[in-house]
């Protein structure tokens, strides 16, 4: 069975016109933390996408990179960003001020199993920047929070400064609905949450491996990590779910660059339940 | 009063345990409590038993010149301070109390002597030593690998 069949959300939106770049206005920019800037786009119509989806986003003249979208599925009007500096795309697009436009192509790929999770209990594991494309199915779950079970947010980072929507993450944890922990690597004496990995709170978060599914997204080697935790908790790996990260170009499984064995993470993922994907994440080089 | 041994049959270090090997491990605990700031173990000290935590977090620092302190681990309810034993090893960092944290303390030198007297109970403390360091080390590996950058 190929990984890319069931697909884990029903009447995923697609764009019209893959390979159309449609110009969009920066409606707000800031630097959530140091090198992370979140941007409110202002798309010239409706803009529908699932949780999990990412967007092509060019600066002209420069390039193109992927991104997944961070703000409410349920806000079709505007299009939110999270993006971090990590070479020449992303440092022109960062440097683009509000009422300066972008191009964007999308939305691709699949989402999150937010469908799924109805009435079940719901672990968000999310790992430095791996916030971002989990809050779309975070706000949807907290939309129709009656429609779940327990739901817990567990979140990792290095330090006290990298954490990412802190005073969104700290009126999420104000609710009496949620549970929401945070870890960093390092902290120093004025920090009082938890150090360590998140591996160690997912150890301690009350689990009930019969109705759960814990979706997940941050670097590789954590989400591997925290498979196997999960799975000590009981978890199969069907329950799992994650975001994957490769370098997509084309985002329409053309190029092969996303391309892991006979899967384009662009196309078939970037959410992948674990089972499909960790055979292929186990072989060193792919 | 409260039941030391009762107590002591509820913390994860020694579930599972038999009734007869609670009993001796009891003889070598007692309760312990730490204030807020106060430490437990310091950097180079040779530590004269285990903590079972039961409330509170400890923070394991160093520090470096000029008094900048950093936290690289925390342990919690349920967790085991003072895994130097398995190495005889004097510790490498300061343990701090970081809220009120209370514990069981295990003396050393009286677990070791039942250890040795009785090989079923010195088994079963070990391997629960050994999959207790594993298991930080685990996280430690990991958090070594910088993931996050």
């Amino acid at each position: 069975m190929s990984i890319a069949e069931d697909a884990p959300t029903p009447a995923l939106p697609s764009v019209v016109n893959p390979y159309l770049t449609v110009p969009m206005r920066i409606a707000e920019s800031r630097f959530d933390i140091e090198d992370v800037f979140v941007w409110r786009l202002e798309p010239p119509g409706e803009f529908e996408f699932a949780p999990g989806q990412f967007n092509m986003l060019y600066a002209h003249g420069v390039g193109e990179v992927p991104v997944s979208i961070s703000g409410d599925a349920n806000d079709t009007s505007s299009l939110h960003h999270t993006t971090r500096i990590v070479g020449g795309v992303t440092r022109a697009l960062g440097a683009l001020q509000p009422g300066d436009e972008v191009g964007v192509r999308g939305p691709y790929g699949t989402g999150w199993p937010v469908f799924e999770a109805t009435g079940k209990n719901v672990l968000f594991v999310a790992g430095g920047l791996g916030l971002a494309p989990l809050r779309p199915a975070i706000l949807h779950v907290l939309a129709k929070r009656n429609d779940f079970g327990r739901v817990t947010i567990i979140y990792g980072t290095r330090s006290p400064e990298n954490i990412l929507f802190r005073s969104e993450l700290e009126r999420w944890r104000g609710r009496f609905d949620l549970t929401v922990q945070v870890i960093v690597d390092r902290a120093g004496k004025d920090w009082h949450a938890p150090v360590g990995v998140v591996t160690r709170l997912v150890a301690e978060t009350e689990i009930d491996p019969e109705s759960c599914i814990a979706m997940m997204c941050g670097p590789e080697i954590m989400m591997r990590f925290t498979a196997r935790e999960l799975e000590q908790r009981g978890l199969d790996t069907t329950q799992i779910w994650v975001s994957m990260e490769r370098s997509m170009k084309c985002a329409v499984g053309l190029c092969g660059h996303c391309q892991l064995v006979g899967t384009f993470v662009c196309k078939d993922g970037p959410v992948f339940r674990y089972d499909r994907i960790e055979p292929m994440l186990l072989v060193k080089g792919l | 009063m409260e039941n030391l041994e009762k107590a002591l049959r509820q913390h994860p270090f020694l579930q599972h345990l038999s009734s007869e090997q609670v009993k001796l491990v009891t003889g070598c605990a007692k309760s312990v409590r730490f204030a807020s700031g106060e430490f437990l173990a310091r950097e180079g000290d040779r530590l004269s038993g285990l903590y079972l935590i039961r409330d509170g977090v400890v923070a394991i620092e160093t520090h470096e010149p000029g008094g900048r302190t950093t936290c690289i681990e925390t342990l919690m309810s349920g967790d085991v301070m003072g895994i130097s034993w398995v190495a005889s090893s004097r510790i490498h960092f300061d343990c701090r109390a970081r809220e009120p944290v209370s514990a069981f303390s295990l003396e050393r030198e009286c677990l070791q002597k039942k250890m040795d007297r009785d090989a079923a109970l010195g088994y079963a403390i070990t391997s629960r030593l050994l999959d207790n360091t594993y298991q930080r080390l685990s996280r430690i590996r990991l958090q070594n690998l910088d993931v996050y950058r």
